[in-house]
């Protein structure tokens, strides 16, 4: 089983990725986007990964976007082939209409806006360790097939644009029908209270991270390569930092897309 | 330019009128040397070279004087663009610590990320990862008479900052922001970036044995040639003045961590490609000082010539070549290899990267050739523009300034010991420069790269496992407190040392080298000199009484650093400010430790009594409106054993907590440690143990003595005392950790204070926001 860590100019998560697909059992190698695409074709599966691909220019993930490796990359989709976006990976999937997927709606990850007891208490970049519950049923999705329903994960998120907007005012609740919604902010308790600091970025109903109706292209802002190794962990208990292969909660995402190719290979 | 045969003032008016910063007597020394009268772009690659920026001609002679820049760990000292220590047989830190202050003051956003940018490549130069870097920031007082400019110039500098680390992709594990009014019109931003090479895998930055006789090529990479920052060494050589404010802006450099990005990747497989076959190259950033500096430092330092044509330089635009020498157009490297490996390098990043559709106008371009013949030779549309001895242009000038002791009046406040001191306490947590720094911290990606292990905010240091598969671990932390270096320069250098050094031995990391980053006021008035000199004094005295752990009288060495002087206007100049960084070293992640309080019940112990020396301390400044006198001192002998003594206590599984003493003293430590983590234990102690009972309670709660608070784990009381005892150290059990979240303090049975976790957190979370609102 091979993945791809699909790389553009600007990339800057891809290599804990690779270590975190590969911790999870998965093979791989960082794909550069200038690659000839249709050698895209022999991998099982593909992630891209954090960053600020060409700048953010126009907006975050527009430009790689529009790359002809993501051309190749749809018709992999298309074909049920597992896609996991990662911060930027997630708005990088999202301007190019892959999610969350459904024709003719249109969604976008706006700015952060950190709203408490109706005040706007801070915008832009965000970098902390948060709970995410898990909403969608085990095996609804390729990148949380092995989660149940409720589950919560520990991850750190760090962006400036992470707050899921639509202009469509039906969309959330035909993700909501579809049960496309995977992940929400949370409190540790699991409660999504719709104000920061638990709602972090403003985000509505809390969403961080949908996928497509088909359930194999997944989108989230939050890092799990950064959470998949007990030692990555904040104030945890330094007998689990001192085995170094202690799994942290981030490695369910890929063991999840590990399973997922088995299953549907 | 005419200088031969010309009157000074003559002489004087045409360097003006060029806008060259050199001196008339230094101006005739170059025509001496040339036996003619230089060209303008020779006099503007002295300008550039000889500039205290790019030749610390002020500074040299104190710091060779004191700092001691070897020692049994050191692979490479001050000599390059980044100092390296090794860490075990196979792998060392690298690390490079610089200002960027002046023109942080002038636009904060670009300045403070071209701060970033620059170390970095510094660090990435030498064939290193970048795994961290750290900030040490000081800006105005945020409620003083220039309140609006200074909150404008902080949210700009942690704007820049965050802009360019995150993403660059490159981690924030360290740093600190002080408010003191001497910076209201001179901010200083200090940036410190450190990496991780492979001992044979190191690349130098000058040019290679061989080089000049083979006809090496010179290929300058990256960023297209502007005129930005065009005469920025000379403009951070000088002092700010507001009416210059619109000239100087066209000295600061354009950051781009988009194209530096793309750039380290390029390198990367670049260093790879030379390292599998076997090639030496010599590689280097260009910096202050521009495609001048780089160049001819690469050069000499290797003892050939240059002749370089800029012609080649791809640029953007029509520039004269004094311009295309000395811009300091950011995101550019420069690179000297044996011609046949010329094709693949440029292919490298040319095509590979393809850095021209990338970035309009970036690329790799062949622009001269090595020679043997000690010239620096530069050609511009057909004419020899520069014809001059590299090492004469390199070498600079030194001057020994005149230092006289500053005098000072600095009294001791007389005060009452407050009565309600719970709330007196709630005060010092709020203030600007002891609250959380959590505000700015968030800005930061401090997960970036997944090898976060502790982050800002758990510990006195920030902790990274940058290479997987392996155990050890680096901890970074950087110090310097202003207010003290008001009082006392020469104490304001040992604390900075000392307590840079205590803040990575509280997680369990041994100090195992520094950096100086020594901001000043203008070094030609004999008191700022003295300043200077005191600060290197202090701190070169510290570093070598805090021997290297295990390396009995070895100096902990200061592998690199900066100067930056002038850091005053017509409003006056900076408190003295030596800013330390210090990076530890543990063997294992495993072992190291947080501050956050982790069992009720284990108990709570002190090293280091309370001395009355509150001298710049945050009561003093925040209750009582008054700096003081007797500043903090480090008592040598002690201070190392409780470092060395805290390190092994931490390393043998005794301490669970530690945390140590700095700004609000014993009562803000210990609310730090009970509002870190969870949150939800409270801490008791009785101060009666923690100095002489003479001290009013004021002073033991709020006195900055050097010391650690440690968290005992339970039934390790006695193993802790016993290696205590054999050190020399008085352990004074002060209290224990409750199951309840409040805070209390006793002296002689009777509470002092009695604080509600709930309301210390928010005076504790709420003074930067307050501050940078």
């Amino acid at each position: 089983m091979k993945v791809a860590v699909i790389q553009f100019p600007g990339s800057n998560c891809e290599h804990e990725t690779l270590v975190a697909a590969r911790s999870a059992g998965l093979n791989g190698e960082i794909f550069r986007w200038n690659r000839p695409a249709e050698e895209l074709c022999d991998f099982d599966g593909y992630m891209i990964p954090g960053g600020f691909s060409y700048q953010d220019r126009l907006r975050a993930g527009a430009i790689a976007s529009k790359e002809p490796v993501m051309e190749t990359l749809k018709e992999e989709a298309d074909e049920g082939k597992p896609v996991l976006g990662i911060c930027n990976g997630f708005q990088i999937l999202v301007e190019s209409g892959m999610l969350p997927g459904l024709d003719g709606v249109d969604a976008a990850l706006a700015q952060n806006v950190m709203v408490t007891k109706g005040e706007i208490v801070r915008r832009g970049f965000y970098c902390a360790w948060i709970s995410l519950r898990h909403d969608a049923v085990a095996g609804r999705c390729s990148g949380s097939y092995l989660i149940d329903k409720g589950s919560l994960i520990d991850m750190p998120m760090a962006h400036a644009e992470g707050n899921l907007v639509t202009a469509d005012e039906n969309l959330i609740e035909k993700l909501n029908e579809e049960n496309q919604i995977v992940f929400r902010y949370c409190d540790t308790g699991g409660e999504t209270k719709n104000e920061f600091p638990v709602n972090v970025n403003g985000s509505v109903e809390n969403i961080a991270g949908i996928c497509n109706p088909e359930g194999n292209v997944l989108g989230m802002m939050p890092h799990p390569e950064r959470s998949s190794f007990a030692w990555q962990l904040p104030f945890v208990d330094p007998a689990a930092r001192r085995q170094i292969d202690t799994p942290g909660p981030g490695r369910l995402i890929f063991e999840s897309m590990k399973r997922y190719i088995e299953v549907s290979g | 330019m005419r200088i031969i045969g010309h009157l000074d003032q003559e002489v004087e008016t045409n360097l003006r009128g060029a806008g060259l910063g050199l001196t008339v007597s230094e101006a005739r020394s170059i025509a001496d040397i040339l036996r003619r009268d230089p060209t303008l772009p020779e006099l503007f690659n002295y300008d550039t070279m000889w500039s205290e920026h790019c030749s610390y001609k002020s500074s040299r002679a104190t710091l060779q004087e004191f700092l001691h820049t070897t020692g049994p760990n050191v692979v490479q000292g001050p000599e390059e663009d980044a100092g390296i220590v090794a860490i075990d047989d196979t792998w060392c830190v690298v690390i490079a610590h610089e200002s960027h202050n002046h023109p942080s003051q002038i636009l904060p956003n670009e300045g403070a990320a071209t701060g970033i940018g620059g170390i970095v490549r510094d660090v990435n130069c030498m064939g290193a990862k970048v795994v961290a870097t750290a900030d040490p920031l000081r800006f105005g007082d945020p409620n003083g008479p220039d309140a609006n400019h200074v909150r404008w110039v902080a949210e700009g500098v942690v704007d820049g900052i965050w802009q360019y680390g995150n993403a660059l992709g490159v981690p924030v594990m360290a740093g600190d922001v002080v408010f003191d009014d001497s910076f209201d019109t001179n901010c200083l931003v200090n940036v410190v970036a450190i990496g991780v090479v492979k001992r044979d895998e190191i690349i130098k930055s000058r040019a290679p044995p061989g080089a000049g006789e083979k006809g090496y090529d010179v290929i300058l990479i990256g960023k297209p040639t502007d005129s930005s920052g065009f005469g920025g060494v000379t403009f951070a050589s000088e002092a700010l003045r507001a009416e210059d404010e619109d000239a100087n802006r066209g000295a600061i450099q354009i950051p781009d961590p988009f194209l530096k990005n793309v750039l380290f990747k390029a390198n990367q497989d670049l260093f790879e490609m030379t390292r599998s076959e076997g090639i030496t190259i010599g590689f280097k950033d260009l910096g202050g000082g521009g495609f001048t500096c780089a160049s001819s430092e690469m050069g000499a330092s290797a003892g050939y010539g240059m002749d370089l044509d800029l012609d080649l330089v791809h640029r953007a635009g029509d520039l004269p070549p004094e311009v295309i020498g000395c811009a300091e157009t950011q995101e550019r490297f420069l690179l000297i290899c044996p011609p046949k490996m010329t094709p693949r390098a440029l292919n490298i990043y040319n095509e590979d990267w393809d850095l021209p559709n990338v970035y309009e106008g970036a690329r790799a371009s062949m622009v001269g050739k090595m020679t043997t013949n000690g010239r620096y030779i530069t050609r511009h549309k057909g004419r020899e523009t520069c014809n001059v001895p590299i090492e004469h242009l390199t070498g600079g000038i030194r001057y020994q300034r005149e230092e006289k002791p500053r005098e000072m009046h600095h009294m001791e406040p007389a005060i009452e010991v407050p009565q309600d001191l719970s709330q007196v306490l709630l005060r010092v947590l709020a203030s600007p420069n002891t609250s959380s720094r959590e505000h700015v911290y968030r800005y930061y990606d401090t997960e970036v790269q997944g090898n976060t292990v502790i982050r800002p905010g758990e510990a006195d240091a920030g902790l990274i496992a940058p290479v997987r598969g392996e155990r050890f671990g680096i901890a970074l932390s950087v110090d310097s407190n202003p207010f003290y270096g008001r009082i006392s320069p020469y104490w304001a250098g040992a604390t900075a040392v000392a307590e840079a050094m205590r803040n990575v031995a509280s997680i369990g990391a041994v100090p195992w080298t520094m950096t100086d980053c020594l901001n000043f006021g203008n070094p030609e008035k004999p008191e700022a000199f003295w300043e200077f000199r005191e600060a290197v004094r202090g701190l070169s005295d510290a570093a070598k009484a805090l021997w290297l752990k295990g390396h009995q009288n070895a100096p902990v060495p200061i592998v690199s650093g900066n100067v930056s002087f002038y850091n005053e206007s017509p409003e006056g100049t900076v408190d003295p400010s030596p800013v330390i960084a210090c990076v530890g070293l543990i063997d294992d992640v495993g072992d190291a430790v947080t501050m956050n309080l982790k069992e009720p019940g284990n108990n709570i112990f002190l090293i280091g009594p309370r001395f009355d020396e509150l001298g710049g301390s945050d009561y003093y400044r925040t209750v009582c409106g008054a700096t003081g006198a007797n500043v903090p001192q480090v008592r040598f002998d002690l201070e190392r054993k409780m470092i060395h003594t805290t390190i092994d206590s931490i390393a043998r599984g005794f301490v669970v907590s530690a945390h140590d003493i700095s700004n609000g003293g014993l009562g803000a430590t210990a609310a730090e440690m009970a509002l870190t983590g969870k949150a939800d234990l409270g801490i008791e102690l009785a101060l009666d143990r923690a100095g002489s009972s003479r001290l009013g309670t004021d002073r033991l709660i709020f006195s900055e003595s050097s010391g650690f608070l440690l968290e005992c784990r339970a039934g390790a009381e006695e193993d802790l005392a016993g290696l205590m005892k054999e050190r020399g150290l008085d352990l004074m059990r002060l209290g224990a950790v409750k199951d309840a979240p409040e805070l209390v303090m006793t002296r002689k049975d009777t509470k002092v204070v009695c604080l509600d976790l709930e309301a210390a957190r928010k005076a504790w979370t709420g003074g930067l926001v307050e501050a940078m609102r």
